[in-house]
């Protein structure tokens, strides 16, 4: 299984979780972090990945870089069209979960990265950026 | 990947099992099953989850390792979770995994020594 930057890695059944981790692992390499940065980066999107899985049935995982002047990145989007999250405060809260899991995806993956945006409509889906950066 | 895979030793009266490296959800459930099944037959004195060879660790994967420490306390054994890489414990911490008072060692000679100790208190008692 290869995946091309910047385009859709399908997420629909649980298979597809430790397919997706492999894939991150090797962009991440790719893109030069060393292995502690690379384990915050494949964690991070496991967790996301899962509430994937878990909440909307399926989804897509999308890696892309970034380049700038004094350092580089990488992004990962998650998106689905499942239910939405009613309350994005609230499902950033360590330890809140509305599945049976221990709340921790959200809050640690912003923990673990350097930027995380939520984007959520209820009934429309919800699309989780990752970003985490690298001095060249 | 199937509970076959997952290695199982049996030394000096304590159970040594290997978790698996990039397991998916179905062989984290075989291998929660497979300790549990192996303890009931062995009763060994102490478990030991090497987890040495683990790079990912999700909080789906340390929930399941921490109700598997939890069930073989039930069944009235020891555990210790031992030699989880230093990227990993960084991690899980970032992530705010919490292991609670679940006992931990840098590698299996510590592990061992842990749980000898542990049946010794144990018996003094």
């Amino acid at each position: 299984m290869t995946l091309r930057l910047n385009e859709d890695f399908p997420v629909n059944e649980e298979g597809d979780i430790v397919m997706a981790r492999r894939l991150v692992r090797e962009f991440a390499l790719q893109r030069g972090f060393g292995s502690t940065d690379i384990t915050r980066i494949v964690t991070a999107a496991s967790e996301l990945i899962r509430n994937i899985y878990v909440y909307a049935g399926k989804g897509f995982m999308r890696v892309s870089f970034n380049e700038e002047v004094v350092r580089v990145g990488i992004t990962l989007t998650f998106s689905d069209q499942g239910p939405g999250i009613p309350d994005i405060a609230k499902a950033m809260e360590p330890g809140y979960s509305t599945g049976r899991s221990m709340g921790m995806g959200l809050s640690g993956s912003k923990r673990l990265m350097d930027e995380l945006t939520i984007r959520s409509e209820v009934g429309k889906g919800t699309t989780v950026i990752i970003v985490k950066w690298l001095s060249k | 990947m199937t509970r076959d895979n997952i290695s199982v030793i049996r030394l000096k009266d304590i159970l040594l099992v290997t978790v698996p490296p990039e397991p998916d959800d179905e062989t984290v459930s075989a291998f929660q099953e497979k300790v549990l099944d192996v303890m009931a037959s062995n009763e060994p004195r102490g478990l030991v989850l090497d987890i040495s060879t683990v790079q990912t660790l999700d909080s789906f994967f340390a929930r399941t390792l921490m109700e598997t420490v939890q069930m073989a306390a039930l069944m009235g054994t020891p555990t210790v979770i031992a030699g989880m890489r230093p990227d990993v414990a960084i991690t899980a911490t970032l992530l705010g995994l919490s292991f609670g008072r679940t006992l931990t060692a840098r590698n299996m000679d510590s592990a061992f020594d842990l749980i000898i100790e542990k049946a010794a208190e144990d018996l003094s008692i």
